[in-house]
């Protein structure tokens, strides 16, 4: 497989995802806030505390990001990298694994993923609706399918193998 | 978005943004019973309904407020917003990683089962519904950014295999997360399933969708919190390092054999083979 050019990662002429660093660092700034209103509903988290678990959080998000620069021909996602750090960061048996896991431990994980989905309803381009015209009910209900099937067929094999192994 | 006086210029996106975050949290998780199954709706799914609702380009009334602008600006905020989530999930992984490595024979052969789109959606696509090539840019993968760049690269994004890939990479985008959080809580109620399956099957190689599998999940089975964020972590993790892979060398050249052999034979063009390569 050559090198895709980087706008074949783009649907259509969106403009590019990718940040320069300086501005993702900035922008992850501007987002962290968002999620740390979110823990405040929905956690009994004191702000200070509720702000530390963030920052950890965050300490992640920026390793992963700096690990996923240098290894971009490896084609391995930024979240990926930050997965890795996270793992990391959490195993108890590294001497910071119980200082990472107190600190994010009571972060509730759903309240996070607010403010990305709140940018994704704001995010939808006209382009996208115009992807949907065209494509006419027939391709959206394959669509519907497809997201069913890679679920469905996950769940089978997953739950198959787990039976056999007890 | 390309430099840090950008990222300032779109303040109305974040206000936007936290004024939704905050509405979507004061609601809350909400359930609703069928009777077979039980549906939730959790606040990541109203955050993105208020947020189409908000957006210039499908509300007009809010062009005041919001330009085309701030749209194209949030469309990268999605990636840097997600990271502490993933970063969260990662965490979950660690202190589990015991367990997660003792199922680690179905971690890895659930990832096959990401070859399901094909065949629940191939049959329909080409039987039932009488697509042509579209069906093949369909059906191969869940059509994320990886899938598109592989149709891009092979097929070009204005063939009909184009299409079909950006059709459910759009359905996906638009109605993913609440098909994916209604489908998870209602099959995990029925208790067919072992949890950590459905877990593992909410890893599909999207932040946000696994965020709403998930999250339903553990809302629907809330005891078993911990274990579920660990595999469907450690199962996403495992789909972004193998999903292109298995998509490329496996599920694409299927689904070009199954066309060739069943679909349209008018709609099939002599240089369809996956032999031919980036030159289209």
């Amino acid at each position: 497989m050559s090198t895709a050019p980087t706008p074949a990662l783009q649907p259509g002429a969106r403009t590019p995802d990718k940040l320069p660093l300086g501005v993702e660092l900035i922008a992850l700034a501007v987002v962290l806030p968002m999620g740390w209103l979110a823990q405040l509903i929905a956690t009994d988290l004191s702000p200070g505390r509720a702000a530390l678990g963030m920052l950890v959080l965050a300490a992640i998000a920026v390793l992963g990001i700096l690990i996923a620069r240098p290894t971009a021909r490896l084609r391995l996602p930024a979240v990926a990298w930050v997965s890795v750090v996270g793992i990391l960061a959490s195993i108890p048996a590294f001497p910071w694994g119980g200082f990472v896991v107190e600190m994010v431990g009571e972060i509730d994980f759903l309240a996070l993923s607010v403010p990305c989905l709140a940018f994704a309803g704001l995010a939808i381009t006209t382009r996208e609706l115009d992807i949907v015209k065209r494509s006419g009910w027939k391709l959206l209900i394959v669509g519907v399918f497809v997201l069913i099937g890679t679920f469905l067929g996950s769940a089978v094999v997953a739950h198959l193998t787990l039976g056999l192994m007890g | 978005m390309t430099s840090v006086r950008d990222v300032g210029a779109a303040w109305r996106l974040y206000v936007a943004a936290a004024v939704l975050v905050l509405v979507a949290q004061l609601i809350g998780i909400q359930q609703l019973d069928l009777g077979v199954g039980v549906i939730m709706f959790l606040p990541l799914l109203y955050a993105f309904v208020l947020g189409l609702v908000l957006n210039p380009s499908i509300v007009g009334r809010f062009q005041p407020f919001l330009k085309s602008r701030e749209v194209a600006a949030a469309s990268p905020l999605i990636v840097v917003a997600i990271m502490p989530f993933i970063a969260k999930f990662g965490t979950t992984i660690g202190p589990d990683i015991e367990q997660i490595i003792a199922a680690g024979p179905a971690l890895l052969l659930q990832e096959l089962g990401n070859l399901g789109t094909v065949i629940l959606a191939f049959p329909l696509a080409v039987w039932l519904l009488k697509l042509g090539r579209e069906s093949v840019g369909a059906t191969f993968s869940v059509a994320r950014e990886p899938s598109i760049a592989i149709v891009a690269e092979r097929y070009g994004l204005k063939s009909p295999e184009g299409t079909g890939v950006l059709a459910v990479y759009v359905v996906g985008t638009l109605f993913g997360t609440i098909l994916y959080s209604v489908m998870a809580s209602f099959i995990a109620s029925t208790g067919v399933f072992d949890i950590r399956a459905l877990a593992m099957a909410c890893g599909v190689g999207s932040g946000s969708m696994m965020a709403a599998c998930s999250g339903s999940l553990a809302a629907a089975v809330p005891e078993m919190e911990s274990t579920i964020l660990a595999f469907a972590g450690s199962s996403n993790l495992l789909t972004y390092a193998t999903g292109m892979y298995l998509s490329l060398f496996v599920a694409l050249p299927a689904v070009e054999w199954m066309y060739r052999r069943w679909g349209r034979p008018e709609a099939t063009p002599a240089s369809a083979g996956a032999s031919t390569g980036g030159d289209r």
